[in-house]
């Protein structure tokens, strides 16, 4: 086992141990911070498998506004010292959906990717990421876009309805 | 071996740095800030114009008691500073300095992602503010913490836009790489776009005239409420590494970094002659303008720098494609 | 284009504070330029108190302690009066109560306070602010001499008064 494979599953270890503690704890802040851990994490095993560019999008957008953004909504809604969430009939529902999901995700990354070796060459730089995301991937990328865009709009009329009544 | 001593040498000169210039920034606050207010500053420490002020304030910090209050989330609370200074730390790691003496780019590690690298350390470091606003628990804190939340969705989004267009026009996201390829007339073509980064950026580091977050005249100091001593003291530094990383990224994106005469010898110099300058720039901002209202301060993120940035992106674009 | 403007003259204004001295008084090491009849201490000529008491009366703060005796001196001829004299015992003021009104020194009909323009004597017990008859008298030397008139005032009215009446003996 190399460093980098050591170092790899300590990131990994960390990342899945804090997700767990996100899921558990009881106060929903300690979640959302601990949220920031397993993303974190996650970074870094992205750019152990030499994908920077992902790595830190992932560090920028996700840990630097989407879980401020959680923090921000938590902030909004009533504080309690220890919330404890709510236990609805959709918990086994959506536990069973989690997991398939898992599963279904796992089996695709591992049937498409089994046996791959990433030595040598930098496949996450910036340069490769957007040549192949302006040549091979073109559309899927405009559509991703044009969604974007459709839910941009979609907000900002939401946002505006209450004003104008 | 030689592998290992490298990086220790690098890391061991990074920390210098990071410990030595936010110093040598807030110094210079101090004096400069006097000066515009038509008074001197410290004047005893150290005995010349009270050079060693902060090393005594350095000092004093160490001795006091280190409190947690009782409402407070202790973890959170304890761990605010760190997460608050560390990312600065990592930020200077992928800064260059230039060319030093012909012997090479005097850098921690040039990164091929370095301008994301920093960005998105800085939008890390102020997750520590967040973190104390709401580990305080502390009125005051926490609605603090509420406006550095909302001022950081606001004005992530025109920082990184503007720093978008000069990677465009360099056509590579390595500081190293922008900063080489920088062409004197981009200070005009890039103009809005520094105005714009350096703007998000007083914002993003809760800088008067944006520190809403922190007015002490409304919210005694927003998520800092509650620290004294040494997690107060990390705070402040945090805020000074910031201003350096703010100064040192728009120097290389925006004013061509190591760019001058003999650069090649002395280009470190250059750039650190600039990394000052636009430090000065933000005590300026600081001592000239009013602190802006909490709507202000939104309401200029989006109804106006976000628009300048999206034209000169689209300006760098066809000047680029062109 | 008023948007602007205020932004810029933020800056010329700092600037041109920065390119001018500072006006900081650097007191340690500069002493103060004090204008004159600055109020800093108050001063007590002893020889001139005659213990009537009207500073101690009118003090709003209440911060003047008097205390005499009567001496009686005996009468120079024969057949005389004895005549009797006021002794201060006491004569405190205490710093800590004291307002810096100056209403003692306008009322007192023998100009025996003044003030001086001395303000370093803060202590590190409070008790101590109060200053005793030999500590007020000692302020006196640090009295500075009164201001010259300015030019076209009419002159004092002792002076004029005492003029008039070496004119009057002169032509006698």
């Amino acid at each position: 086992m190399s460093a980098t494979e050591i170092v790899f599953l300590l990131f990994a270890a960390l990342a899945v141990g804090s997700a767990l503690l996100a899921m558990t704890t009881k106060q929903l802040v300690h979640s959302a911070l601990w949220l920031v851990a397993t993303l974190g994490a996650v970074a870094g095993c992205f750019v152990l498998m030499t994908a920077e560019f992902v790595a830190w999008v992932q560090v920028l957008v996700y840990v630097g506004s989407v879980v401020v953004l959680v923090i921000f909504a938590l902030m909004l809604t009533r504080q309690q010292s220890t919330i404890s969430a709510e236990v609805t009939g959709n918990r086994w529902t959506a536990a069973v959906l989690g997991l398939v999901a898992a599963v279904g995700l796992g089996a695709t990354v591992i049937s498409g990717f089994h046996g791959e070796r990433i030595e040598g060459h930098r496949i996450g730089s910036a340069k490769s990421i957007g040549d192949a995301l302006f040549s091979d991937w073109v559309l899927p990328f405009e559509i991703l876009s044009g969604v974007l865009l459709a839910a941009l709009i979609g907000a900002i009329v939401i946002s505006r309805s209450g004003t104008e009544r | 071996m030689a592998e290992v001593i490298d990086a220790l040498l690098r890391c061991v000169a990074v920390v210098a740095v990071f410990m030595v210039f936010p110093l040598v920034v807030g110094q210079m606050e101090h004096k400069a800030m006097a000066h515009m207010q038509s008074r001197v500053g410290p004047m005893k420490a150290g005995g010349f114009h009270g050079w060693a002020q902060l090393v005594a304030d350095g000092v004093k910090f160490v001795q006091k008691e280190s409190i947690v209050p009782t409402a407070a989330d202790r973890k959170v609370f304890e761990l605010a500073p760190a997460v608050a200074l560390v990312p600065y730390l990592l930020a200077m790691l992928a800064i260059p300095l230039g060319p030093f003496f012909g012997q090479g780019n005097l850098i921690g590690q040039d990164l091929d992602l370095g301008l994301f690298f920093v960005l998105a350390a800085m939008s890390v470091g102020v997750l520590g503010t967040l973190m104390g606003g709401l580990g305080s628990g502390n009125k005051y804190s926490y609605i603090g913490g509420m406006r550095v939340a909302a001022q950081l969705m606001s004005y992530e989004l025109p920082m990184v836009l503007a720093a978008a267009s000069v990677a465009m026009a360099a056509g590579t996201l390595s500081l190293v790489g922008i900063a080489n390829e920088w062409e004197p007339w981009w200070l005009v073509a890039q103009l809005p776009g520094m105005v714009v980064f350096f703007v998000a950026g007083l914002a993003e580091l809760q800088r008067p005239p944006f520190d809403a977050p922190l007015a002490d005249a409304e919210l005694v100091m927003g998520p800092l409420t509650e620290y004294g001593g040494m997690r107060f003291a990390m705070f402040l530094l945090a805020e000074y590494a910031g201003i350096v990383v703010l100064a040192a990224l728009t120097t290389v994106l925006y004013l061509g970094g190591w760019a001058g005469p003999f650069s090649d010898d002395i280009g470190w110099l250059w750039t650190l002659v600039k990394v000052m300058a636009v430090s000065f720039l933000v005590i300026w901002a600081r001592v000239a303008y009013p602190r802006l209202r909490e709507d202000q301060v939104n309401s200029l993120a989006w109804k106006v720098l976000v628009p300048v940035a999206l034209a000169q992106i689209t300006l760098t674009t066809v000047l680029v494609v062109a | 284009m008023t948007y602007g403007k205020g932004l810029l003259q933020g800056l010329a204004v700092t600037w041109r504070n920065l390119t001018r001295r500072s006006v900081t008084a650097h007191y340690p090491d500069v002493q103060p330029d004090l204008p004159p009849r600055s109020r800093g201490v108050i001063a007590l000529q002893e020889e001139n108190c005659t213990s009537c008491m009207l500073c101690a009366r009118e003090c709003p703060s209440w911060c003047i302690t008097i205390d005499s005796h009567k001496e009686t001196i005996p009468a120079t001829t024969e057949g005389g009066r004895d005549r009797s004299q006021n002794v201060l015992d006491t004569f405190d003021i205490d710093y800590s109560l004291c307002m810096y009104c100056s209403i003692c020194i306008e009322v007192c009909p023998f100009d025996a306070l003044h003030w001086s323009p001395e303000f370093a004597y803060a202590e590190g017990d409070i008790v101590d602010l109060t200053h005793d008859m030999n500590r007020l008298r000692e302020w006196m030397w640090t009295v500075p001499a009164p201001q010259a008139l300015d030019p076209g005032a009419e002159p004092a009215k002792e002076l004029s008064a005492w003029q008039a009446k070496q004119a009057a003996e002169d032509a006698e």
